[in-house]
């Protein structure tokens, strides 16, 4: 544990959610005026969690309590493992428990909106997951490593070999920050037929708690595509704010799907993606 | 002390097994399993700390050890074949004639004096398997105590049939320890019957007509690995005229890549996969939980499918490095993907376990077939977590049917309000099969990092992986699904670590409701959890231990692709802050709902006027009645109906193990 290391630590944990809402609030902002409207204040999402903070404690369960921090704990420590450059596998578990706990917490409620958007979050998962492993296996295939310390060594940029695992990695972008069409699970706008899903039954300071978790997982998401172009800075930025902006105008412009649909469709592009991906990595 | 304590190992359960099945009373027969337990236990731990051995018995009671073993292995078979006799089997008795003669042309006509040296050999795997039939294996035993008793209480039978369960229960211990500890493959063979034999016993043993059948299932499907083994005996014998080769040990470390070898390893591949319960053969395992609870625990946890995997990561070193080792990866992978996709199909508790147990040792062939220094200490670590919190969800899930009267999870719901204790610990078990830092997902995540250099076998274990996140996430949900039953705030300053302390023990506001069970459910549950708990713990140390010898005996063999698995360099450095780090998020996630506070409990939105009885969640409906919802899980059985796609999946799974077979004999 050097000075760097605590420094790192540090930026993970206080910067990320400033970040993190601050995108939450740009994506209002420009999905706003994609739809024709004026749009919150950028800064809209920290007053919402502040004024959730001060609401009143309400629960249905005891154990919805103790979910949504384990699902703060493994949001904010997949970002701490990662300002810490260690191994990618394992920062994808942690991220995974932090899943798991949030539909754990959703099932405790015995409301029959937070149980189906529990079951549609598990398909969620299920559709994602194992396409993140495969993003994950490529990048070890080209650089040789899973440690981001090693990977960040590689001489060129991932995205030239890894071009198509990009694009499988969007769709599991996609679904971890449930833009639509992958938002079946929880939803701003009823076009799912279930609004909020399976964070119906979190309110007040608990929602609260989840929504500085999903700001650090937002960072994250854009700490993994900034890794496929860790040459050059500015490139990376524009990178990353590329893809964002790409998932606001797919959010805007889907409609909404079934969990069989995404399942089938997500699954087979993605492993048609990265076996062509992989033969390419084999052929160089 | 060494043939002392090897005796106690072997001998032991079954000369207790005798005891058992001639005590009287219930009383005597607990006291010798009791008994038994600890002695094997002790023994165990104390073979471990003398560390790797290797011993030759000269002789028992003045008569040869072989000459013992040949004769025991012919009556075995005879035994079985009378089995097959009284119920009419032909298979049963086909398969059995398929043994003993090629097994007496062997030993009386090709061979006649097999003499290897040393008989018993114990290294670092072998004395880990050792120490998960004794003590896992006894618990599960001391567990079957009270349970029997209230199993034949349900049956209402007029005679007890315990004095020949616990026969062969502790039988069962024995013939495992000779398994894992036997250096000749002859031995190794009686022991694998043996095993065979008492799981047949027990699967059997409420003689009903399913548990008949599934029995039989059972033995025929054990017996054709039994074929397989005899044939890669002789096959052995024959192709190499050597009879060293019958020996395990120097098997593995003479690494000969010559077809002579490689067909017999394919078979006994082949049988370590019937044993395991590998596709196409898993639907023995799946019909074995017809039999009582702790026989399932005992199969999927410390024995029987544990033998088969055993059998494969044992001789792994001798097949490094060349085509076959591919295949068994893929096969192994392959296991590991459809069986969790069954899975998630499955609403009966113990058929969930039953294919989580199939998806692991799937994952475990699949390390083994990848073969780096890494991939095999993984197999190893996923044999003793999975032994543990296998063990401790089959008990768990027992207590549970024997409260319930249901093994369907959809009556689950809302368990935790009703036995907080056992939901606890059944939660804590679900935990440590697939959450950080829990042993068992610290492996598999060795296993995909092992596997990487082959694409499909990492996209198999990836896919299945997501599934199996998915199914014990969902079990976890239900179990403490429910209102909030809790009793308002109580007695009002308590420090917060002994709140801590307190929820460990007792749960959510269940201080009042003490847990109500005999000593000998509750001891097993809770050493199985407290074991679970510390090997976790003490995790990245195994690791480091049992990689130093791997990559000490790596420089003389070939192993494909890295050699090294890419936790090598750094595996046992940060798993340790891991494992504090989210011990301290999960205390202060505890301690965080603990907190004493002003908190509304509310009723689950509805839609709609609800009820204020929180504990039936209900709205008023149309024509102003008060409604009730249901809600269940998504079984996705129109993709993965268990009838609808088991045919397909046994298929392909013959495809792969003719292709090893093709690619064995090449």
């Amino acid at each position: 544990m050097n000075m760097e290391n605590i420094l790192a630590i540090a930026l993970a944990v206080l910067l990320s959610p400033i970040l993190g809402g601050v995108v939450a609030g740009l994506d209002r902002k420009i999905t706003a005026r994609l739809q024709g409207r004026y749009g919150p204040p950028i800064l809209q999402p920290f007053y919402d969690v502040l004024k959730l903070i001060g609401k009143e404690k309400m629960i249905v369960n005891q154990w919805q309590i103790l979910c949504a921090y384990v699902y703060l704990m493994a949001a904010v420590l997949t970002v701490v493992l990662m300002a810490l450059q260690s191994d990618l596998l394992l920062i994808f578990f942690v991220l995974a428990v932090g899943g798991v706990f949030l539909v754990i917490g959703a099932l405790a409620a015995p409301s029959p909106y937070s149980q189906i958007g529990a079951q549609r979050e598990l398909i969620q998962m299920l559709t994602y997951e194992p396409l993140l492993i495969l993003v994950f296996v490529s990048i070890y295939l080209v650089t040789g490593s899973y440690k981001i310390s090693e990977i960040l060594k590689f001489p060129e940029p991932l995205l030239i070999p890894l071009a198509l695992m990009y694009i499988v990695l969007g769709y599991a972008l996609t679904i971890k920050l449930r833009k639509s069409p992958f938002d079946i699970s929880t939803s701003h706008h009823a076009h799912q037929e279930i609004v909020k899903g399976v964070l119906t039954e979190y309110s007040g300071p608990y929602l609260a708690i989840i929504e500085i978790a999903h700001w650090y997982e937002t960072v994250f998401v854009l700490g993994i595509c900034a890794l496929f172009w860790h040459t050059n800075i500015p490139i990376m930025v524009a990178l990353v704010t590329l893809t964002y902006l790409a998932e606001i105008v797919v959010d805007n412009i889907c409609a909404r799907l079934t969990w069989r649909w995404m399942l089938r469709h997500v699954w087979s592009a993605g492993l048609l993606l990265s076996f062509a991906n992989y033969t390419w990595i084999y052929v160089r | 002390m060494l043939d002392v304590l090897i005796g106690l190992c072997i001998l032991l359960p079954a000369l207790s097994a005798l005891l058992c099945y001639l005590a009287r009373s219930s009383r005597a027969r607990a006291r010798i399993v009791i008994a038994t337990g600890v002695v094997l236990a002790a023994s165990s731990l104390a073979l471990y700390s003398r560390g790797s051995f290797s011993y030759t018995p000269d002789s028992i009671l003045g008569l040869k050890v072989n000459l013992l073993i040949t004769a025991a292995d012919f009556a075995l078979l005879f035994i079985i074949f009378g089995i097959g006799w009284s119920r009419r089997s032909p298979l049963i008795m086909l398969l059995t004639v398929l043994q003993i003669l090629p097994l007496a042309y062997f030993e009386f006509k090709m061979v006649h004096h097999v003499e290897v040296t040393p008989a018993f050999y114990g290294d670092d795997l072998a004395i880990i398997m050792n120490l998960i039939i004794c003590i896992v294996g006894s618990l599960i035993c001391i567990f079957g105590l009270p349970y029997m008793e209230e199993h034949e209480h349900h049956l209402h039978l007029k005679k007890s049939k315990q004095p020949r369960f616990f026969f062969f229960l502790m039988l069962f211990l024995g013939a495992m320890n000779g398994l894992v500890f036997a250096n000749n493959l002859l031995w190794v063979y009686f022991f694998w019957e043996l095993t065979t034999l008492c799981s047949f016993m027990l699967i059997s043993h409420d003689g009903t007509d399913i548990a008949i059948k599934n029995g039989s299932r059972a033995l025929w499907m054990n017996m054709l690995g039994g074929v397989a083994f005899v044939s890669a005996i002789i096959l052995l014998y024959r192709n190499t005229g050597n009879t060293e080769f019958l020996s395990l040990q120097y098997l593995v470390q003479r690494h000969d890549l010559s077809i002579g070898v490689l067909l017999p390893l394919a078979l006994l591949c082949l049988a370590g996969f019937t044993k395991a319960a590998q596709v196409p053969f898993q639907s023995w395992l799946c019909g074995a939980m017809v039999a009582p609870t702790p026989v399932s625990a005992l199969l999927h946890s410390s024995t029987m499918v544990k033998a088969g995997v055993y059998l494969i990561v044992r001789l792994a070193p001798a097949y490094a490095g060349t085509n076959l080792s591919i295949m068994v990866a893929t096969f192994g992978a392959f296991t590991f993907l459809t069986t969790s996709m069954l899975a998630v199909n499955m609403r009966n508790g113990k058929k969930i376990l039953a294919y989580s147990t199939i998806a692991n040792l799937g994952l475990i062939v699949a390390c083994a077939g990848i073969n780096t220094p890494a991939a095999i200490v993984a197999a190893i670590l996923l044999i003793i977590f999975h032994a543990i919190s296998k063990g401790l969800l089959f008990l768990c899930v027992g207590t549970i049917e024997q409260k319930i009267g249901s093994r369907d999870i959809e009556d689950m719901r809302g368990l935790y309000n009703r036995f907080p204790t056992v939901t606890r610990i059944s939660i804590f078990g679900m935990l440590t099969m697939m959450a950080p830092p829990f042993g068992a997902l610290m492996s598999k995540w060795m296993a995909i990092e092992a596997a990487s250099h082959i694409p499909w076998v990492v996209a198999m274990i990836a896919l299945g992986s997501g599934l199996t996140m998915l199914f014990w996430a969902r079990w976890v949900g239900l179990l403490v699904s429910g209102a909030h039953l809790g009793p308002p705030e109580e007695e009002g300053d308590e420090s917060s670590l002994k709140a801590l302390t307190e929820t460990l023990a007792h749960g959510f506001y269940s201080r009042k409701t003490r847990w109500k069970e005999s000593l000998a459910i509750k001891v097993p549950l809770l050493t199985l959890a407290a074991a679970a708990m510390a090997l976790s713990l003490s995790a990245p140390w195994a690791y480091g231990r049992l990689m130093e010898q791997r990559v000490a005996l790596a420089g003389n063999l070939p192993f494909t692709g890295v050699a090294l698995g890419a936790t090598g360099d750094a595996g046992s450095f940060y798993v340790l802050p891991i494992v504090i780090v989210s011990f301290l998020g999960y205390s202060f996630a505890v301690l965080s709902a603990l907190k004493k506070g002003h908190r509304v409990i509310s009723a689950p939105y509805m839609c709609g006027e609800q009820s204020l009885d929180l504990k039936t969640p209900r709205f008023r409906g149309p024509l102003n009645l008060w409604t009730d919802y249901t809600a269940a899980n998504i079984y996705a059985s129109e993709f993965i109906g268990e009838t609808k796609i088991t045919s397909w999946i046994n298929i392909a799974a013959l495809v792969i193990l003719i292709l090893l077979f093709a690619v064995a004999a090449q």
